[in-house]
């Protein structure tokens, strides 16, 4: 298990409640590589970072090579900025049709919140694409909206978090709660900037930390006991 | 002006829907087609661009010299050019502005803005590229696409017309069978719209316009091909409210070819927007009859179908931004439509009496107008 940096720790119990993977944990181990579907909004593609290379999607990619020796991992990013989750769930499927993934990484909410799409109608898509990629034995992970102070107090927002909460403890998925995650490295260390300089974006370090987290709920997950996957 | 026609009536059906469809969350987005049936606005949209240029084509522009004509589509192709960098950048200005009135520095992220602030070195080659495309604002440069290539359409329907539809067949089961699809820069990813893919339905609406050949077909059979579209229409139908989607695991290769993708414009989407065509196609003389007012104003807007919708799209992400202002709600909505649907009239209307305009005397004759666009 490869520790969190400095910077980015926080308790385990902040990060995810492991969830079973199986399709992934089967493509380690008949295959020792795996491939990975990174869809989502400007924190998928890494709006704020200094490079393409900084992204949480390529960095992750790195963390888990390292922590799973002999392992290859390709980490595919086709994060959209500022797109809704029913424009991603409508892009995810050919996406999913032609890379085939073995996992997808679902980064969302923050947009639907601010599009002031219903709670209702956001969860309706969510569920019916989880639903669709289990059919299609593909595991998924849902990474949750940010914590921002700007956000602190809107309801809209936490309607939508909320949601995916829920979503995630009905389906049995995994679900990395960044908000709280985010929130405790803020509380914890103040004088940490995670922030690009328009105090919305993360910047290198807030995508290293969203990476690590990732990749600590991915490993977490890979190493309990998994059922077999469906169909094999 | 034109009378009203089918064209244009269905035109600007396909213009209304799409503005309430731009609107993510908007109340009445549930009333619209999309929601029982498996195409949306958008294949509508592209049937009737090709249909409406054969109609171009056979008519007013028939005279026309091969160069000529080259040079009249590709002139067309310009001014949507413009259009869609112009709209581009006023969306790209209405997501600043209101990132600073709102206090609100996230909203310059929506619709893959971001990069034009954060990487404005290259994203601003991409936006004259059209490979940096914001959502929503996506279908132009499809449209830009196939009125470039409109030239290849009509020069072979002239030359070698049985050559067409096997042609653009073939350049469609290629994008479908390899995943063959335009990609965009900076913001690494394909084309929403796949101008590969969609081109077949543009031609398909070319030859479906004309009165022989295809067209030709489709007329003589017409009563058969609208009971055949009785199942098709009822199957998408049944699709959209249950949900359905197929699972890629099982289909063999090539996928896209079973799935029902947008971007790919895949199979059953194409066979469904066709039958929603031959099930409507011609309904028009009757809804004229009922109601001459809504004929009226849906053709009005299909006659000035590149306005109407540049104004639709500025309008749709004013709405999206007035939505995340005042938090939504069905009074915000209603207005939203109200207004959305006014606006985009009087941008018809204004179009049409500019045109009207009598030329000052000693500044030559008025520019011709009239002619439908492709």
């Amino acid at each position: 298990m490869p520790p969190l940096s400095a910077a980015c720790d926080v308790p385990t119990a902040d990060i995810a409640a492991p969830a079973s993977l199986p399709n992934l944990a089967a493509a380690l181990r008949e295959r020792k590589t795996a491939r990975i579907l990174a869809i989502g909004s400007s924190s998928t593609a890494g709006v704020g970072a200094s490079s393409n290379g900084k992204s949480y999607p390529s960095q992750l990619e790195t963390i888990l090579e390292d922590a799973l020796k002999g392992v290859d991992f390709v980490v595919l990013n086709r994060g959209v900025p500022g797109e809704l989750a029913q424009t991603a769930a409508e892009r995810l499927k050919s996406e999913v049709a032609l890379a085939a993934p073995d996992l997808v990484l679902w980064q969302l909410g923050t947009n639907d919140a601010l599009a002031r799409i219903a709670p209702s109608e956001f969860e309706a898509t969510v569920l019916s694409t989880i639903r669709w990629l289990k059919d299609n034995r593909t595991d998924i992970v849902l990474v949750g909206p940010q914590y921002s102070p700007r956000f602190a107090r809107d309801p809209n927002y936490f309607a939508i978090r909320d949601s995916l909460q829920d979503i995630a403890a009905k389906e049995k998925i995994l679900y990395v709660r960044r908000y709280d995650a985010m929130q405790f490295i803020a509380q914890a260390h103040a004088n940490l900037q995670l922030m690009a300089r328009d105090n919305f974006h993360l910047n290198d370090l807030g995508y290293q930390c969203m990476a690590e987290h990732v990749a600590h709920a991915v490993i977490v997950s890979l190493f309990i006991k998994a059922p077999r996957p469906v169909g094999n | 002006m034109r009378a009203p026609n089918e064209i244009d009536f269905w035109r600007g059906f396909a213009l209304l829907t799409i503005f309430i469809n731009h609107v993510p969350g908007l109340y009445f987005e549930r009333f619209t087609f999309r929601n029982v049936s498996l195409s949306d606005s958008a294949e509508l949209f592209v049937l009737l661009a090709g249909w409406a240029m054969r109609k171009l084509i056979d008519g007013p522009a028939r005279a026309l010299s091969g160069s000529a004509l080259v040079l009249r589509l590709e002139g067309r192709a310009m001014t949507v050019y413009v259009a869609q960098t112009v709209i581009t950048e006023i969306a790209i200005a209405l997501l600043a502005a209101a990132s600073l009135l709102l206090d609100a520095p996230f909203l310059i992220d929506w619709h893959n803005a971001s990069a034009v602030f954060n990487d404005p070195v290259r994203a601003h080659i991409g936006l004259v590229l059209l490979t940096h495309q914001l959502g929503y604002f996506n279908i132009l440069p499809l449209y830009v696409v196939l009125v470039v290539g409109a030239p290849i359409i009509v020069l072979t329907h002239r030359n070698a017309a049985r050559a067409l539809l096997p042609f653009s067949f073939a350049l469609y089961a290629g994008a479908l069978a390899f995943g063959v699809n335009f990609r965009t820069w900076p913001v690494e990813g394909t084309w929403f719209f796949n101008p590969l893919a969609w081109q077949l339905i543009y031609v398909l609406g070319f030859l479906l316009g004309g009165k022989d050949g295809v067209g030709g077909f489709a007329r003589q059979w017409r009563k058969t091909l609208r009971l055949l579209a009785i199942p098709i229409v009822l199957l998408g139908a049944l699709v959209a409210v249950s949900g359905y989607s197929p699972d890629p695991i099982d289909l063999p290769s090539p996928k896209l070819l079973f799935m029902f993708d947008k971007t790919y414009l895949s199979p059953a989407r194409l066979i469904h927007s066709l039958a929603l065509a031959a099930l409507f196609g011609g309904s028009f003389a009757a809804i004229a009859r009922w109601t001459p007012r809504l004929s009226h104003f849906f053709s009005l807007l299909g006659r000035n179908s590149l306005n109407v919708f540049c104004a639709a799209s500025i309008l749709s992400l004013s709405a999206q931004i007035l939505r995340f202002a005042t938090g939504g709600g069905i009074t915000t909505d209603a207005l939203i439509v109200m207004v959305g649907f006014s606006s985009m009239g009087l941008v018809a209307w204004l179009s049409e009496w500019r045109e009207r305009l009598p030329a000052a005397p000693g500044r030559g004759p008025p520019s011709p107008s009239g002619a439908p666009s492709p």
